[in-house]
Parts: structure tokens; sequence; C-alpha cells
């Protein structure tokens, strides 16, 4: 009566659950080879690409995308969404450098207040997604006009150079031979990741974003939560306005067009839901580097600039397809192992039985014979 | 085009007895479960089939491949000779209607609309109004003949939902319907009607697949009962060579014993609630709980209980009226108040509202103490092991380890993980909406004895239950709410399911 026995389901969940953990590291590994293989390609292609300039433009290339796209994470997490962060950028590198130059303010304290400024957006951003109940797209879209209007009213349109030297000096500079503005990315990056892994905060985040109802009725101040992850996306956009600055060495409002879709498609394609709870920083990082390799390939290639908008989005949309198409295939892998587990058990299980009854069966044998 | 199964099999009525559907040795699994394993299973004409059994035993999953939203990894189901692909169309097509858990229709379309989902009549993409009409009041007529076919669906009661689709499958000529617990959120007198309906279509040679927590469900209505366990099929006989024992021993292959409550020392009040009101749900309520006593709220769905616990935990403002814990005043409309005045709450609606399903069964448990697990703000995952030890080994979770997604759990063992996550905080009071709502006998009484001990070592319990035997059982004092109104108190002594039903239903 094999029947009528309760499976002990313990131990064969334990090994899939080992196994888990190592899919879990595929899947964001899944992402690296897309990467690695682009690049391996790349490097056929141009013998350019694997030149130390080459992946080190890249690389800086991306990290004011990578700077935005980690606070934009944050809003993603919550189940949220973020539009302003181009305008916000933008109005940031302008006040960066109005405040300095014109109003004759230190360096420093410009730069503060830019990025208070675009932390105040966020507030704002946050304060209007909680407490208004505003969809967080309509609130976003609206505060993006908002805040590119008065970035252009600050500066007339007009790029404002030149710029205070540190930008450029702080830019120029570097350590251990690497651009100093690339490892202060990626310490922001090591910052981000640990919030979100190690901290109440970063649980609260995870939280909210998987369940706010449920997060609210166990204690956390759900709203709170919102309104500094928009907080953060702002300061974060702030930070790559004053980053561009030193770029274009001039003030600019009419930077960081179209950067929140950029941001957003970097974010989701580093494996955050849109639907929020769920996603890691290393994924977002990835994804930054997905988009750098597609416009360096645009670059070193040739390819004509009208042709430009259509490679990457073609790029986006297999980076994505093949994405979903993996996540399937872990799963459905999972699925297997599991079934393979249980049958085996099953099976070792009905011959010990086998070998039970028949070790007591030859008693009744003999007595037949 | 060949004919469809269905198109034949309407011409011939067929016998009652006469297996119409089959499901041959199918299996499922998903990542780290076995939803079903090797079940074979016939469903036949003019015959009500009942599947019990406990959460996880395959139920569900059963139901979504005969409905055609799961794949089956192997075996098959065949319907009159034809073998149903994959997807919800085209068990449509074979004949078989299904009515899930959670409601199928679309708030903004009318119930005739919604009647003819998707085989509105029309020519040339233009629906006929009037062929609509006069099909679903056909239909409708059959049901429920009460409705309007113009009510739009998000103002009917949940009762009036099922029977709207109902009347879906019956204008579909649907000759299998599957019904998914259809009576959980139904009052008593909603499921007579319901059941009226199911021996009618039953009569007409429909068969009739029926899910229900509830045995004396199934013994009512049910011809045969089949019963999983684990994933696995472990007997499909007819419902006279059965009993209710008979059937809780083969779901759970052992005896289950039921606990109770008996007269025991009480402390001081820990609640107390002063003229509460909320406009339209809750009217005038006082009462209080003292240390050690678990004060029952009985009534109907919908008599305001739920909503009274909201407003004392802070999920819902309130208009006037006070609560307090132990003589401090809670502010109204902040539930992290009434965490930190040593309240928690089991919430009603377990994957809405406690659970965040795509995180770790341990993130889960420990969600309440997050101030705890992170002095300064940072995890320490020293105190995170000490709260998980707290959570889920008073309350004996099962669960392979503390890192799977709590979804995996079976639904016993979730509420427990949902319980443990407040003994972590040692709550002075905790109010437990349904506690033992959908889920397996087995957890059942262990979560009713976790009660009971909770009681005696002090702890203030509100519960809130709709299961008499519960009430019965484990109630210190019973507080009857009706229309929102707390119309009558019966002590222990005194306590009878008649007197309970005859408060919560008169007047």
């Amino acid at each position: 009566m094999t029947g009528q026995k309760t499976h002990a389901e313990q131990p064969e969940s334990a090994r899939t659950e080992g196994n888990s953990r190592v899919l879990d590291a595929i899947q964001s590994l899944g992402l690296l080879g897309v990467i690695l293989i682009g690049g391996l390609l790349l490097s056929f292609a141009s013998p350019v690409f694997f030149s130390r300039i080459n992946i080190e433009n890249l690389l800086f290339a991306s990290t004011i995308i990578a700077v935005v796209a980690m606070g934009q994470a944050f809003v993603i997490l919550v189940a949220g969404i973020d539009l302003a962060v181009g305008a916000v950028l933008a109005l940031a590198s302008v006040l960066g450098v109005v405040l300095a130059t014109k109003a004759g303010l230190p360096v420093g304290l410009a730069a503060l207040l830019a990025l208070a400024a675009g932390t105040g957006i966020g507030l704002i951003n946050g304060l209007a997604v909680t407490v208004l109940r505003l969809p967080a797209l309509i609130a976003t879209l609206a505060m993006m006009s908002i805040t590119r209007g008065v970035a252009y009213l600050i500066s007339d349109g007009r790029n404002i150079a030149p710029i205070p030297s540190v930008y450029v000096d702080i830019q120029g500079s570097r350590l251990f031979g690497v651009p100093m503005v690339i490892i202060l990315t990626v310490l922001l990056g090591v910052l981000a990741h640990f919030v979100l892994t190690r901290t109440r905060f970063g649980r609260e985040i995870y939280a909210t974003g998987g369940n706010a109802v449920a997060a609210r009725l166990a204690g956390i101040r759900t709203n709170r939560v919102i309104v500094i992850a928009y907080m953060i996306s702002g300061f974060a956009a702030a930070l790559g306005g004053l980053m561009i600055t030193a770029r274009l060495e001039a003030g600019a409002a009419t930077a960081g067009f179209g950067y929140e879709l950029t941001v957003i498609s970097a974010v989701v394609i580093g494996g955050v839901s849109l639907f929020g709870g769920e996603g890691r920083i290393m994924g977002v990082l990835l994804g930054v580097i997905l988009l750098g390799l597609v416009q360096n390939a645009v670059n070193l290639l040739n390819v004509p600039p009208n042709y430009d908008y259509v490679v990457s989005g073609a790029v986006i949309a297999a980076a994505a397809t093949l994405d979903v198409y993996r996540r399937r295939l872990v799963e459905s892998g999972l699925r297997r192992r599991t079934m393979t587990i249980r049958r085996e058990k099953a099976q070792s299980r009905d011959a010990a039985q086998t070998r039970d009854s028949a070790q007591s069966a030859p008693p009744t044998r003999t007595g037949q014979t | 085009m060949t004919q469809h199964p269905r198109n034949a099999a309407k011409e011939t009525r067929l016998t009652a007895g006469t297996p119409i559907l089959f499901v041959d040795r199918v299996s499922k699994t998903f990542p780290g479960v076995i939803a079903l394993d090797d079940v074979s299973l016939n469903v036949r004409a003019g015959e009500v089939n009942a599947l019990v059994g406990e959460n996880g035993a395959g139920k569900s999953t059963l139901i979504k491949l005969m409905s055609g939203n799961y794949k089956p990894d192997g075996g098959e189901i065949t319907v009159g000779g034809h073998r149903l692909e994959a997807t919800p169309a085209d068990a449509h097509r074979a004949g078989i209607a299904t009515i899930h858990q959670e409601s199928h229709l679309v708030p903004n379309m009318t119930v005739a609309e919604n009647i003819m989902l998707g085989h509105w009549p029309a020519r040339y993409g233009i629906i006929n109004g009037r062929e609509q009409m006069r099909v679903a009041r056909a239909a409708i007529a059959r049901v429920a003949p009460d409705l309007s076919a113009d009510t739009l669906a998000h103002r009917l009661s949940p009762a009036e939902g099922q029977l709207v689709e109902i009347a879906r499958a019956i204008s579909e000529n649907s000759r299998v319907l599957i019904m998914d617990e259809p009576t959980t959120s139904l009052s008593g007198r909603e499921i007579d009607q319901l059941f009226a309906v199911v021996r009618e279509l039953k009569a007409q040679g429909m068969g009739i697949v029926f899910v229900s927590h509830w045995l004396e469900e199934v013994f009512a209505i049910a011809d045969r009962v089949t019963v999983l366990r684990d994933g696995r099929l472990i007997g499909s006989e007819p419902a006279a060579a059965l009993d209710p024992g008979k059937v809780i021993q083969m779901m759970v292959g052992r005896g289950v014993a039921q606990v109770t409550t008996s007269a025991h020392p009480l402390g001081d009040t820990v609640l107390k609630v002063s003229n509460l009101i909320r406009t339209g749900v809750v009217d005038d309520v006082s009462l209080a709980v003292r240390a050690g006593e678990i004060v029952t709220l009985a009534g109907l769905v919908g008599a305001g209980r739920t909503e009274l616990a909201n407003c004392i935990f802070g999920v819902d403002p309130y208009e006037t009226g006070v609560v307090e814990m132990a003589g401090q005043r809670l502010r109204p409309g902040n539930p992290r108040a009434a965490i930190d005045a040593g309240i928690g709450l089991v919430p009603e609606d377990r994957r809405n509202q406690a659970l965040i399903t795509n995180l770790s069964v341990s993130t889960n448990a420990t969600l309440a103490v997050l101030d705890q697990i992170a002095p300064h703000g940072v995890l320490s995952a020293k105190r995170e092991a000490e709260a998980l030890a707290v959570a889920t080994q008073s309350v004996k979770v099962k669960m392979a380890s503390a890192d799977v997604p709590i979804s995996t759990l079976s639904g016993g063992n979730q509420q427990k993980v949902v319980l443990g996550r407040w003994l972590a905080r040692n709550p002075k009071l905790l109010i437990l909406d349904e506690p033992t709502k959908g889920i397996d006998i087995g957890s059942k009484a262990e979560i009713n004895e976790i009660i009971v001990r909770l009681a005696r070592e002090g702890t203030a319990i509100l519960l809130i239950s709709s299961e008499m035997p519960e009430v019965l059982s484990l109630s210190d004092r019973v507080l009857v709410m009706r229309s929102g109104r707390i119309v009558g108190e019966i002590k222990r002594e005194n306590l009878s399911a008649e007197v309970v039903i005859a408060l919560a239903t008169s007047g």
C-alpha cells in the first residue's frame, strides 16, 4: 500500500533548494553570458574592441546611465516608475553651474544644492504617488515636463559655460590608472547592493514592492518607503547631472533627453520586475553595460547614424526575449529535476518494500513446496 | 473541419453514469513540488464527483489541467475521444466549464455580456444585442430567475457572480462543470440555492466536479467522492460507501483529535473598545478582551467583523470611538501604533494581505520584527536566525529550508508562518481573522491547538471564525455581530450552535 504512505518531502526538496541557488546565479550570469558573447563577436568584427582604451571608454560612457539606473531600480522595486530622471539630470546640470558661476556660491555648495534639488523633486514625486495617490506614470510625467521647463527657464535654453574646473579635474582623475568616475560608480553599486540586501530598508523595499498591503499590515510604513525610493532616484539623477556637466563641459538644459527610457530599459533588461519586489543591483549594472556595448558596436562598426535607434531597439528586444526564454528554461529544468528525484525515491522505496516482503515471504514459499 | 465532439454529444443525450471526461494517468510538476503524480479519474454524466484533499494535495492543479490552464507533463485528458489541448479555449469547445475560486467575470460588463463572454452573437463583428439578451436570459432563468441581465458584474455579490458563471456554462452547452470551492464565500442560504441549481444540472445529465473543504457539504451533494493526497489518487468511491470519518482518514492518513478549551483563570483587561463607529460598516461597538481570554466574533459574512478588526488594528480609520490597549489610547488608522502597543493581526486573506509570495519563508516570518533583527538599520544574520526560530519552531512549520519562496509551502504551513510572524514579537493581543480558512484539516487542528496554548500563556485572543465547531470549542466568550452591531454576548457555559445562529440571522 504505497499510496497510503505520506511522502517524506523534506530531503528531496532540500536537494532542489540547493540547486535553486545555483540556478539563481546562472540567472544573473545569463546576461553576463550575452555580454561576453556579444563582446567576443565584436572583437572579431573590430580589432579595436578589445583595446584598453575602448573598454575603458565603454565603461566610462556607461557610468552616467549606471548611476541614474541604480536610483531608478529602487523606484521600480517598489512597483513605481520615475519618468522625471532625464529632466532632473538636466536641472541639476544647469543648477550646479549657474549657482557656482552666476550666483557666486562655492562650487561644492552649488553641487550640493543641485543634488538637494533632485532629491526634493523625488520627494514631491513620492508624495504625489502616496499622499495624492496619483499613478506614478502620470505624476512623474508631469514632473518631467515641469522640471525640464524650469531647467530651460534658468538657463534660457542655452548651454552654460565655462564650468568650474573642479568638474573637469575630477572627471580626469585616476586611481591606480582607472578613471575615478568608474571607481565611484562601482562603489555606489556596492553601496546600493548592500542597502538592498543587508539593511532593514532594503527588506522594506522588497516587501513593499512584493505586496504593499501585507507589508503595511506587518508594520512597515510603506508610504515612507516609497517616498524615500523616489528621493533616491531623484538624488541619483541629479548626480548624473553633475557627471554630464563634466562630460559636456557645460550646464545643459537639453541634457538627458530620453534618458528615462534608456534607464528604464537597462533596469528591466537587468531583471528588475516592473511589478516590483524582484531584482538585483548586479543585474541592473549588467543591463547598463549591455546597452553600452550596443552603442559601442554601433560606433565601431560605423553603422550609419540613421540606423542607430533601430539597432539599439532591436538589441533591447532581443536581449529581453532571450532573457525570458532563459528563465523558462531554468524553470522547466528545475521542474524536470524535481520529477526525476521524486521518481527515483519512489522507485527505491518500492524496491525496498519488495525486498522487505521478499524477506518475509520465504516461509510461505517453503510451506507451499 | 471535422465535427467537434461537443457538437456530436449535443445531439445524443447522455445517459446518467456514462463517463464523459477521462483523466488518464496525468502528472504535473512545478519547481520543487510534484503537484500531481499519475492520477486517473472519470467524470460521468449526471454525477457529482466531489474532489477532496488537504491543501497541497493537488486538487487545484488537477482542475487547472482539466480546464486547459496547464499542460500535463505526462498522461492525457480526453473528452469523447478528443484529446484536450492545454488551452482554456479548447476546454470550452470540448464542453468543460470551470468556476474558479476567484471570479472570472469582467467587472464593467453586464450580466448578459458576461454570460456570452467570447461568443457574443454577432454578424460582421457587430453584436446583436437582442439575441444576446435572449440567450442570456434563458440561461439566467434556469439558475437565478431574480437576477437582471442588465446589472453590471461588479455590483453582484459573490453568490450571484457564481450563478452568472454557471449560467455562462449553460449557455455554452457545457457537459462538464468544474466548481473549485464554490461555497467558500457563500452564506448558508446561498449554499442551499447553489445546491438546488447543481442538482438540477445533474438531473439534466451534466457531469459535475465539486471541490470543497467542507465534508458536510460534500456528503450533502456528492454521488462520488475522490480523495487526493500529496498529488496521488487515494481513492474514488460512491459517497454512499463512505462517511466523513473515513474520508478524513483517507485525506490525512491518520485520525484527527479535536481541541477544546476549558474554564481557566483570566488576567486584566488588555483590549478595550468603546463606542467605535465607522459609518456603514461598524455601528457603535464596545467590547473588552482580557489576558488569556479567547473572545470570538461570530456572525455571517458581511456582519462587520473583519471591518471591526481592521479598525482596531488601524488598517481602516473610524469616525468616533476609542480603542485602548492596557489603558493607553491608540491612534486611529495606524497599524504601526497598534503593533507597537502589542497587537498582532492575522488577516483573512492570506495571499493578498499577509504574504509576500515571491520572498522567502525567512523574510516573511521576520517581517514584523525588522526593528529587532536590524539594529541601526543593518540586518543581523544571528538575530534573524533567532527570530526565525521563534516564529517557525513554536508553530511547527514544515519546510525544506527557510530560504524557499513562501509560495511553495502548503496553505496550512503558510498560515503558520503568518501566525509565527507575530509570536516573535510576544504580542499582548492577537486578532485572528478566519485563521483556519481554506487550510487542511491537519493544520486546522494544529492552529487551534496553538491558539489555545497562547491563551493559556496569557495572550488575549480576538478570534473571528465562521466555522461553528471552532467557535464552540475555542471560545471563552462569543460576541455575535449582525449589520455592524454586536447583537449578543454568550458565555461559554451557555454556548450552543443554535444560540449563535439564532442571534446571527434573526431580526
